[in-house]
């Protein structure tokens, strides 16, 4: 009705085809977005998108100034280096009571897998506190104590500068946001890092066999 | 025409919902939205369709409403650009690159704008049937998610905690509910009061 009452001098058929191209137009260009966004409609989350893009091209990772459990201090890129081994890298924090401690066993039992398997020295494991705030070397003492840790085999370190907390997240496609009870809450997964030190595959963390089998691959 | 002792003015109340909404995505607003996700999805983007609907509102000059109407008959592709806009931001992707990067968040603030606006003029122009597919396009698609944020373990968003996902998934499905059901209310009254005109 109200359509009709406007302009009566052009012909109701020119303002059809006007409007038909013009919903045209939004459908086509809303399509090509939402693909173009979703990656062809196969990546709707983040972190989907992350995977897929560190799939498609490794990963760089810039250098980071690291402290380990025995206040050794080194850079993430000479532990990466160091023997060329593959490293599957997980982020805690090690008050952590939520998903770092379904983390926590499931590198235990990567730690036996590799033990068991030969590949010690091929394969390492790297968990990287991303709290430098409150985990300090006599935190990651306390947490690879508790854990067992092999020190051939699984290592963990935290930032010296709490300054680089976020640079390191980001190298990374890490976001951690706050959660109740003074928790953290952040993506968790398997981060596959070559000799090189380039960041190769990200593996959901109840997939280990799958990042062991991955690494395997890549180690010497 | 009555109208009713101390209302707002249109144009202010459009200035009011536009300056909150844009507002939330600046400091020091910002933070809220940063930090949960039903100040971002359940209070801000349905506040920013909300004062562009408002905003077309007070469209005036020689034709008001009427303008533009040749590019939107019976509301047809506003409908449309408004879905496309209002399904894209509900992306868990998108609300991410909102909240991380600042382009996207200005994308996502002109552009629910924008959609607010077009509905207003679609809506002004559509038959009940028209606006029955937009909002049995829009209303399902927005209760589905709802739940299905409320309700999956999964988290969705990087930004946000799984507790702030469910909340807003709730809200969601609750904001969706309930503007199809004033609609329902809306629609059926108009109908009934011209039925009664022509008895």
């Amino acid at each position: 009705m109200n359509a009709r009452s406007s302009r009566p001098a052009e012909p109701a058929t020119a303002g059809l085809f006007r409007t038909f191209s013009a919903s045209l137009a939004a459908l086509v260009a809303g399509l090509v977005l939402m693909l173009w966004t979703t990656e062809g409609g196969s990546a709707f989350t983040t972190e989907t998108a992350r995977r897929a893009a560190v799939e498609r091209a490794p990963q760089p990772l810039p250098d980071f100034s690291v402290v380990g459990a025995d206040g050794e201090v080194t850079t993430l890129g000479r532990l990466f280096a160091s023997g060329g081994r593959v490293w599957i890298v997980d982020f805690v924090y090690t008050r952590c009571q939520t998903v770092c401690s379904a983390l926590g066993s499931i590198y235990q039992q990567l730690q036996q897998r590799i033990l068991d398997d030969g590949l010690k020295g091929r394969v390492g494991l790297l968990s990287i506190s991303f709290d430098p705030g409150s985990d300090d070397a006599a935190a990651l003492r306390g947490y690879a104590a508790r854990m067992r840790m092999d020190v051939d085999v699984w290592r963990i370190v935290t930032l010296t500068s709490a300054a680089d907390r976020r640079r390191l997240l980001d190298a990374f496609g890490i976001m951690v946001v706050p959660a109740p009870l003074g928790e953290f809450e952040h993506n968790a997964a398997l981060h596959i890092v070559d000799g090189q030190g380039q960041l190769v595959h990200i593996v959901d963390y109840d997939s280990p066999a799958q990042a062991l089998a991955l690494a395997r691959v890549l180690a010497p | 025409m009555k109208r009713p002792a101390r209302r707002l003015p249109p144009s202010t109340a459009a200035l009011l919902a536009g300056v909150l909404a844009v507002g939330l995505s600046l400091p020091p607003m910002r933070s809220l939205i940063e930090q949960s996700m039903v100040w971002h999805m359940v209070i801000q983007m349905p506040l920013l369709v909300l004062s562009g609907w408002l905003s077309m509102g007070t469209v005036s000059g020689p034709s008001g409403m009427d303008r533009w109407g040749y590019w939107n008959h019976y509301g047809l592709s506003g409908f449309i650009a408004a879905l496309i806009v209002m399904a894209y931001w509900m992306l868990p992707l998108t609300i991410d690159r909102a909240v991380v990067l600042p382009t996207a968040d200005s994308m996502k603030v002109a552009s629910l704008w924008f959609a607010g606006a077009v509905l207003r003029h679609s809506f002004h122009r559509a038959p009940a049937v028209l606006q029955m597919f937009f909002m049995g396009t829009a209303v399902p698609m927005a209760t589905w998610l709802g739940i299905y944020f409320a309700s999956t373990d999964l988290r969705l968003c990087n930004a946000y905690s799984l507790e702030s996902q469910m909340v807003s998934g709730q809200g969601l499905a609750i904001l969706a509910m309930l503007l199809g059901a004033l609609w329902l209310v809306g629609t059926i009254r108009a109908a009934q009061a011209s039925s009664r005109r022509f008895r």
